[in-house]
């Protein structure tokens, strides 16, 4: 009967105790099957040992914790024992004092500065202008200010992205779920105030501008009361005759 | 020999012989050297400020072997929790941890399969095969120290050396 992994295994840790250790070595020694087994056995387990953590790998791992042991444990001593672990033996008349002690300077305090608020009636106050109008108001920004540190928003998406590239991540930038904006799929409240014949533009209540396919060609348009569409700054797009507007 | 573990001549004696067995441990446990050292710390500040009593130096070895194991091991489990619901978030940079940035020493590929086979073997196999073949301890020492019985020592070194076999046969691995 051939010997099993097991046996070997032991066996090769030098745990197998007489009689089995002689009839393993015995058998070893007419099994070629069995020997071949140990062999491949014993070298995995040196394959496993040339793993090791090494002593030049060890020796700075031991220095440092060492020092910092002997910085703060060793030289100190057991005499320097931390102000929290100390016990406090106190005795019951003492701790009695103390707390008497201390029912005295709440209860004086009390009665030097307790009623001091209202004998005075009345705080006053500092007279401060607090109108606020547009014209005392300024904007201001984080940036202008030169000691102010940076927050993620004074980055730009490029600038943000740069950096996780540089950092060795691989980011994936992709808008989901916003698809351009067809009329028939328009909200209710927009509705079509405007058709510009023969150009297929129509112009919608939310001061869009749109061609047949629907993108949009200009924004903050609105149709004046002379049937002109005009843009924000004025201009006129287009003209009376070419608008129809729809009621 | 009795040894006071509070005792400044009695620690230096054990720091020295007995560091660089609870480095490995917790090395081949964690496999991040700087993890491991902060483990070890953490082991022999407990061991001197307890100021204990250990009939022989062995007994002492024993003591830090159990604390630094149980630490490595903890800290494993929570790299995994933390790093599971990390991967949900977001997908970081992969780090090889068999190259630590601290020695930046190219290992040798069987090395590195070595390591990182240990490194997925499952905790309980994991602990015997780094006790018996990194620390070098017996199967009683193992036994003494794990709080298991010797036979089932014997039979989790055997499995954990069947999974390492199948694990490096799979990686193609030379065997030297």
């Amino acid at each position: 009967m051939c010997l099993d992994d097991q046996i070997l295994n032991t066996y090769l840790d030098n745990e197998l105790t007489e009689p089995w250790k002689s009839q393993v070595e015995e058998h070893l020694s007419y099994c070629p099957s069995c020997r071949a087994r140990y062999q491949n056995l014993l070298q995995l387990s040196d394959t496993i040992k040339s793993s090791e953590l090494t002593e030049e790998e060890i020796r700075p791992h031991q220095d440092r914790v060492l020092s910092m042991i002997e910085k703060n444990y060793l030289s100190k001593g057991k005499s320097k024992k931390s102000f929290f672990k100390r016990t406090f033996k106190v005795s019951g008349p003492q701790l009695m004092g103390v707390a008497a002690a201390f029912v005295v300077v709440f209860v004086g305090s009390w009665a030097v500065f307790g009623n001091s608020g209202s004998s005075d009636g009345q705080i006053i106050l500092p007279d401060v202008n607090t109108t606020i109008d547009l014209n005392n108001i300024t904007q201001t920004r984080s940036s202008d200010n030169a000691t102010t540190s940076k927050s993620l928003e004074n980055y730009s998406l490029d600038e943000i992205l740069k950096n996780l590239d540089a950092r060795g991540y691989d980011v994936d930038i992709r808008l989901k779920s916003i698809q351009p904006l067809s009329l028939d799929k328009m909200s209710s409240e927009v509705k079509v105030i405007a058709t510009v014949s023969d150009k297929g533009i129509t112009i919608t209540s939310d001061g869009l501008a749109r061609n047949a396919d629907g993108t949009i060609v200009a924004t903050g348009v609105l149709v004046d009361d002379k049937n002109e569409v005009v843009a924000s700054d004025g201009t006129v797009l287009f003209t009376a005759e070419e608008t129809q507007v729809v009621e | 020999m009795e040894i006071r573990s509070g005792d400044e001549l009695a620690f230096r004696q054990v720091y020295n012989e007995v560091f660089p067995v609870v480095m490995k441990v917790a090395y081949h446990v964690t496999y991040n050297q700087d993890v491991a050292e902060d483990i070890c710390q953490d082991a022999f500040i407990r061991f001197y400020d307890k100021d204990m009593s250990f009939p022989s130096m062995d007994d002492a070895k024993f003591w830090l072997i159990r604390v630094v194991k149980n630490l490595a091991i903890n800290h494993v489990k929570r790299k995994v929790r933390e790093s599971a619901s990390l991967e949900k978030v977001m997908r970081g940079p992969q780090v090889n941890p068999f190259k630590d940035g601290a020695s930046e020493l190219i290992l040798k590929e069987s090395t590195a399969a070595v390591r990182k086979a240990v490194s997925e073997l499952p905790e309980i196999y994991k602990t015997v095969i780094v006790l018996r073949e990194y620390a070098g301890l017996n199967y009683k020492e193992i036994a003494g120290v794990l709080k298991i019985s010797e036979s089932n020592v014997k039979v989790r070194v055997h499995r954990a050396r069947k999974e390492l076999e199948a694990m490096l046969n799979r990686e193609e691995v030379n065997v030297p």
